[in-house]
């Protein structure tokens, strides 16, 4: 190995370390909202960081300095739409299973909070797949309009009607749910 | 309630059932023995390559076929090795000691 390609490598290297450490939670996070369990987030998660690592020296290139974030997800959820699809003969557990996870709240909150996050889980299975998956990169990753456009691979316009959709679809789902009429006027 | 505060509402409490969630510790053990296991396979790949060529080398030599797989080897090992490398890094705060043996065997297997 010549000194420049060592460099280069090390660099190459510290950029993944970088990436590995700034997204772990990102990519896991999303994995386990797609698949609903540990088990396969954990073999989405080591998936995706394989792929990055095989293939961070192009994506670093093409980026022209962009976040690579948007890129990781993206092959995340190209990962867990594989999964899904290999899967698809046989039961799987879907977001609607997740349970909301365990956050330090006071008990009065827990108690009454609950039920509440488990109907949002509900209806959130009941969207499309792609507006389900844009809830989840805004909500549990906090990605900008712009990062979940290129991990999508939309426009940046696009992805704010889907995104709004997504809400406004939800929230007439749970109002649906608690019997609770719509407001005159709220369309 | 209005429209605006009906969607901060929900936003707030799609934020509250979508938080992030954190990943297992041995996740990072995980990545690091699939990437080992990667970089033994391409190293056996390249010994076993080896003892053909004292056997045929003559041969070997001549047919362009057989020049794929070293090359392939040797790719896949560079990689995987360091990836290793750079997830041992991060580990290494956690677990001092076994992780920097294990990818300085790794790539000393990879030089052989």
């Amino acid at each position: 190995m010549t000194e420049a390609t060592g460099a280069a490598k090390a660099e190459l290297d510290r950029a993944f370390e970088d990436l590995y450490r700034d997204h772990l939670r990102d990519v896991y996070s999303y994995s386990y909202y797609r698949v609903g369990n540990h088990h396969d987030a954990e073999d989405i998660t080591e998936q995706t960081f394989l792929q990055a690592y095989r293939h961070l020296e192009r994506a670093r290139r093409e980026s022209n300095g962009r976040p690579l974030r948007p890129w990781l997800i993206r092959i995340a959820h190209n990962l867990a739409a594989n999964h899904h699809r290999d899967r698809s003969r046989r039961p799987q557990a879907n977001i609607e299973a997740v349970e909301p996870p365990v956050h330090p709240h006071d008990t009065e909150q827990i108690v009454a909070g609950r039920e509440e996050l488990r109907s949002v889980m509900r209806r959130l299975d009941d969207l499309s797949d792609e507006r389900r998956e844009a809830l989840i990169m805004r909500f549990a990753l906090d990605m900008s309009n712009r990062e979940i456009a290129r991990a999508l691979g939309k426009s940046d316009g696009a992805t704010k009607v889907l995104i709004h959709r997504a809400i406004k679809q939800l929230e007439e789902l749970i109002e649906a749910e608690d019997g609770t009429p719509r407001e005159a006027g709220d369309d | 309630m209005t429209e605006p505060e009906k969607h901060l509402d929900l936003e707030a409490l799609l934020s509250d059932a979508l938080r992030p969630i954190e990943p297992p510790e041995r996740l990072a053990g995980r990545l690091e023995s699939t990437l080992t296991a990667i970089t033994e396979q391409a190293s056996a790949e390249l010994s076993s390559w080896a003892d053909e060529l004292t056997e045929s080398e003559l041969e070997s030599l001549r047919d362009p076929r057989n020049l794929v797989r070293p090359v392939t080897a040797l790719a896949v090992g560079s990689a995987a090795a360091g990836a290793l490398v750079v997830v041992g890094m991060r580990r290494r705060s956690r677990r001092p000691s076994g992780l920097i043996q294990t990818a300085e065997s790794a790539l000393r297997d990879l030089r052989r």
